[in-house]
Parts: C-alpha cells; sequence; structure tokens
C-alpha cells in the first residue's frame, strides 16, 4: 500500500526531469519577463520546489552544496586510509 | 576560519525579507564560484612558483588547488542548473552563453588532470603541467567575464550589465559578502586537506620506489 504510493512518487518525480521544461525562456528571444517562474508545470517535485515562494528551491541548493563536498572529502578520506595501509604494511615488511 | 563559516550561516537566512525565496541562493551560488576563482588563483601563483623554484611541494599544492576548485566549479554549475529550472524554466540550456562557457572552463581544468595523469616522471609532468595551469587560468576571465558580457543572455553580470544592478536589493550585500569569506575559507581548508593529502602520497610513491 505505502510502498505503491511512495513508487508513485518517486517515479513522478523522475518524470517531470525528463519532461521538457514548461516554459523555456532561453532559446526564444530574451526578454526581462520570466514567464516560466510563474508556470513551473506538473508533477510532484515542480509542485514541491515551486511552494512557499521558491523556498526548498534554496534548500536544494544548499543539500547540492553539502552532497558535493561531503562526497568529495569521503573520496579523499578515502584515499588517505589507503595509504595508511599501505604504509603499515611495508614497514610491518621491513 | 570555521567561525567565519558558521556566522556565515548562521546570519544568512532569516533576514531578509524578498519576495522571491530563491534570491537566497545568491548567498551559496556566487560564493562557490568566488571559492572556485579563489582555489585556481591559488593554483596559479604555485605553478610560477613551480616554475621559478621547481619545488615538487610547489607542483602538489598547485594540483591540490585546481582539484579543489574544480570541485567549488561543479557545485557553482549543479546550483546554477537547479536554480534556473525554477526562474528560467530549464535545467540547462545551449542559449546561455555564462552556463555553457563555465562547463567548458571546468572542461579545460578537468585536462589538466588527464595532462598530470599522461606522465610517470614527476618532474616532467610537474613542469608541463605547471606550463598548461598558467594557461588554463589565462582562459578564465575571458570566458566568465569577457565574452558573456559582449552576449546576450539572462544571467545577471552578462549583456553587458555588472552583476549587481538597481534591481537588487541592497542589503543583500551585507550577507553576500561574509559568505563569499566564509566559503572561501572552507574552499581553502578543504585544499589543504587535499594538499597534505597529495603530500603523503607522494612521500609514500618515492619511498615505494627508493626504500630506505
Amino acid at each position: 500500500m505505502y510502498l505503491t504510493q511512495l513508487l508513485f512518487l518517486v517515479t513522478n518525480m523522475f518524470q517531470d526531469a525528463t519532461d521538457v521544461a514548461p516554459m523555456d525562456t532561453l532559446s526564444e528571444a530574451y526578454s526581462d519577463k520570466w514567464i516560466a517562474a510563474a508556470n513551473q508545470g506538473e508533477g510532484f517535485f515542480a509542485s514541491f520546489m515551486s511552494s512557499n515562494n521558491l523556498i526548498f528551491v534554496v534548500l536544494g541548493v544548499t543539500l547540492i552544496i553539502w552532497t558535493v563536498l561531503i562526497v568529495y572529502l569521503t573520496r579523499v578520506d578515502k584515499k588517505i586510509s589507503l595509504l595508511e595501509n599501505q604504509l603499515n604494511h611495508s614497514s610491518n615488511e621491513a | 576560519m570555521s567561525l567565519v563559516i558558521v556566522g556565515g550561516f548562521l546570519i544568512n537566512i532569516p533576514f531578509i525579507p524578498i519576495l522571491e525565496q530563491t534570491a537566497r541562493n545568491l548567498f551559496f551560488h556566487v560564493p562557490m564560484w568566488m571559492a572556485m576563482y579563489a582555489m585556481f588563483l591559488i593554483s596559479l601563483f604555485h605553478s610560477i612558483a613551480y616554475l621559478r623554484k621547481a619545488d615538487w611541494l610547489a607542483d602538489i599544492k598547485a594540483e591540490a588547488a585546481a582539484k579543489t576548485g574544480i570541485v567549488f566549479g561543479v557545485c557553482g554549475l549543479l546550483t546554477g542548473s537547479l536554480w534556473a529550472r525554477f526562474t528560467w524554466g530549464t535545467w540547462w540550456t545551449f542559449a546561455e552563453p555564462k552556463m555553457n562557457l563555465a562547463a567548458l572552463a571546468l572542461m579545460i581544468y578537468v585536462a589538466y588532470f588527464m595532462l598530470r595523469s599522461a606522465f610517470d616522471e614527476p618532474k616532467k609532468r610537474a613542469r608541463i603541467s605547471a606550463v598548461y595551469n598558467i594557461f588554463a587560468v589565462s582562459t578564465i576571465p575571458f570566458l566568465l567575464y569577457v565574452v558573456p558580457r559582449q552576449l546576450t543572455s539572462l544571467h545577471p553580470g552578462a549583456d553587458g550589465n555588472p552583476a549587481f544592478s538597481e534591481i537588487t536589493a541592497a542589503e543583500l550585500r551585507f550577507i553576500l559578502y561574509p559568505a563569499m569569506i566564509g566559503f572561501i575559507a572552507l574552499s581553502y581548508w578543504v585544499y589543504d586537506i587535499t594538499y597534505r593529502a597529495y603530500r603523503v602520497r607522494y612521500i609514500s610513491e618515492q619511498t615505494l620506489r627508493n626504500p630506505i
């Protein structure tokens, strides 16, 4: 029951990502009107993000920065652990 | 340094009464690029230092700074993409010069690491990649400032206008500048960790090659 609902939500999220944007303000002639801001399109992801004056976009932006930095630092951490292992092994052999 | 970062975050959110809440993205998206520029400048400095003194530490520092710069550049690109989706209506568009040239600038730096991995001999690698790095830095101002300002674009700071125009609320500056300092400090910390990791890697490689 909950699983199907969850599945529905998740599929909706990704559907939005693959859909063509509701209004493309850039490929046509430029203007100062940000038409797309008024019409975000359907789908769970889009409607969720555009609720509450788009505040969740800011949340998403900070989360992106957070995840990228964490992923990067974890990779560096792994590299250091690898080096530590190597050093331990070589000092044991010596 | 971390106090600056924490302060930057705490002051950030509560104060600004702006209709479009996404304006707050300014405090996160823009400092990413500033941090990237700072890292690339550090990288340039150490590349020049390497060519002058041929000190292997300078080469490692340049590599670490370029790597950190790429990380922050990717952050800037992804956040910009999400922001664009909800203000311009599209994740990515090839009609937007600043967006695409920023991606191109990052690719130039990815090429720096490909070049590095192509050499086995440390001295040769260090010298050639230092020269390449100086070239890579010299493209950044043109790709991200000169060319976008010659073309029409929705991105602020393009189309001949400065990034802070009269439509931007003045009080944003009070948060933006500490945020820039905070994120540059954060990037410097990340750079320092990377540099130390690379330094240890280099030393262990050398000892493995020539055991004492």
